[in-house]
């Protein structure tokens, strides 16, 4: 089995340098359903485009408290939450 | 800035990890419910005995979804397909995944049948109200008063009839001695792993199982994404969302 290398950036130390966020842009389709269901509405649309040339999203790293809603609702999982 | 990652997305073992960003459209809910029963697969160790059917609609795009062995059958076929399979090869775990309308409109005699003989399987109907690969069209489960394409003035049961309820008409023609019939929503993934959970062990111990997802169809219903939620939150209320039919000694 290859492994498959993905594109994607990198929003580090969320949840006060508890998590580091990623979203890969060419799975995420820009349908924003995590937008509605994150608990602290800290995400937003991104200067970034996704595969559909459609903007990704990207936590504001303050208010971000890492629970990973986003990871669990994404459609497509798009969205990685990598807990330190 | 968009680099290489040198991480991975979090893909269950039961997902093709090769095949990249999946067919469907944006904020489709076929991609919760099958990365949800993706997940449930890893978690009791079937992906080897697993069998998926996708059947024709939308959820035929999931055919190489799935990391496990998969047939792609026609118009509500998939029920006997996969009925066929679980008795020439007893042990498999046979999972038949359909929209409204593959289960409730050109399928539905296969769903009966398979339902009143307890055919050893696991069937996922993924109720979205409307036909989504033909533009939007009134469905059998169609809401009062939805709008679709065939329903611009929104639908009128005095003309069309009333919605069918899928998950239901299962739960009174099922043996509830050896049965599980469920309707979950894609608005609670947690939930919705405990209620496939359910329903594959069932399977395991030779049973029916039928679980009615509700979903979301953001391309159709024209809806934006909160409007997407504030549908799916209407649907939950005209739809029951609970276990209809629970065989004894299931945890």
């Amino acid at each position: 089995m290859t492994t498959v290398k993905h594109q994607g950036f990198k929003v580090e130390n969320v949840a006060k340098g508890k998590a580091d966020w990623y979203c890969f842009t060419d799975l995420c389709k820009g349908c924003g359903l995590c937008i509605v269901k994150c608990p602290k509405k800290c995400l937003k649309w991104s200067k970034e485009v996704g595969i559909y040339q459609t903007p990704a999203v990207e936590p504001n790293p303050e208010e971000c408290i890492g629970c990973g809603t986003c990871a669990l609702v994404c459609p497509d999982s798009a969205i990685k939450v990598n807990k330190k | 800035m968009i680099q290489t990652l040198d991480v991975n997305p979090d893909l269950a073992k039961a997902q093709n990890a090769e095949a990249g960003a999946s067919k469907f459209c944006p904020g489709c809910g076929h991609g919760m419910i099958l990365k949800t029963l993706a997940h449930t697969l890893d978690d009791l160790e079937l992906q080897e005995k697993a069998v998926f059917g996708c059947d024709i609609g939308c959820s035929l795009l999931s055919w190489n979804y799935m990391n496990v062995d998969s047939v792609q059958t026609h118009h509500g076929r998939t029920t006997p397909v996969i009925y066929g399979v679980t008795r020439a090869n007893p042990g498999t775990i046979g999972i038949a995944y359909m929209g409204d309308g593959g289960g409730l409109a050109i399928g539905s005699q296969h769903l009966v049948n398979a339902a009143v003989r307890g055919e050893n399987m696991l069937i996922v109907l993924a109720n979205n109200t409307n036909y989504g690969m033909t533009g939007g069209q009134m469905a059998p489960t169609t809401m009062p008063g939805q709008k679709t394409e065939t329903t611009p003035y929104g639908r009128d049961c005095e003309v069309t009839g009333k919605p069918a309820k899928g998950a239901e008409m299962v739960a009174s023609i099922v043996d509830p001695n050896k049965a599980y019939v469920a309707r979950a929503s894609v608005s609670n993934l947690r939930s919705l792993r405990k209620t496939f959970t359910k329903a594959l062990k069932n399977v395991e111990k030779g049973g029916f199982s039928f679980v009615e997802v509700l979903s979301i169809c953001p391309l159709n219903w024209i809806t934006n994404n909160e409007g997407t939620w504030d549908r799916l939150k209407t649907m939950e209320e005209f739809f029951d969302v609970k276990e209809f039919v629970q065989r004894e000694g299931l945890e």
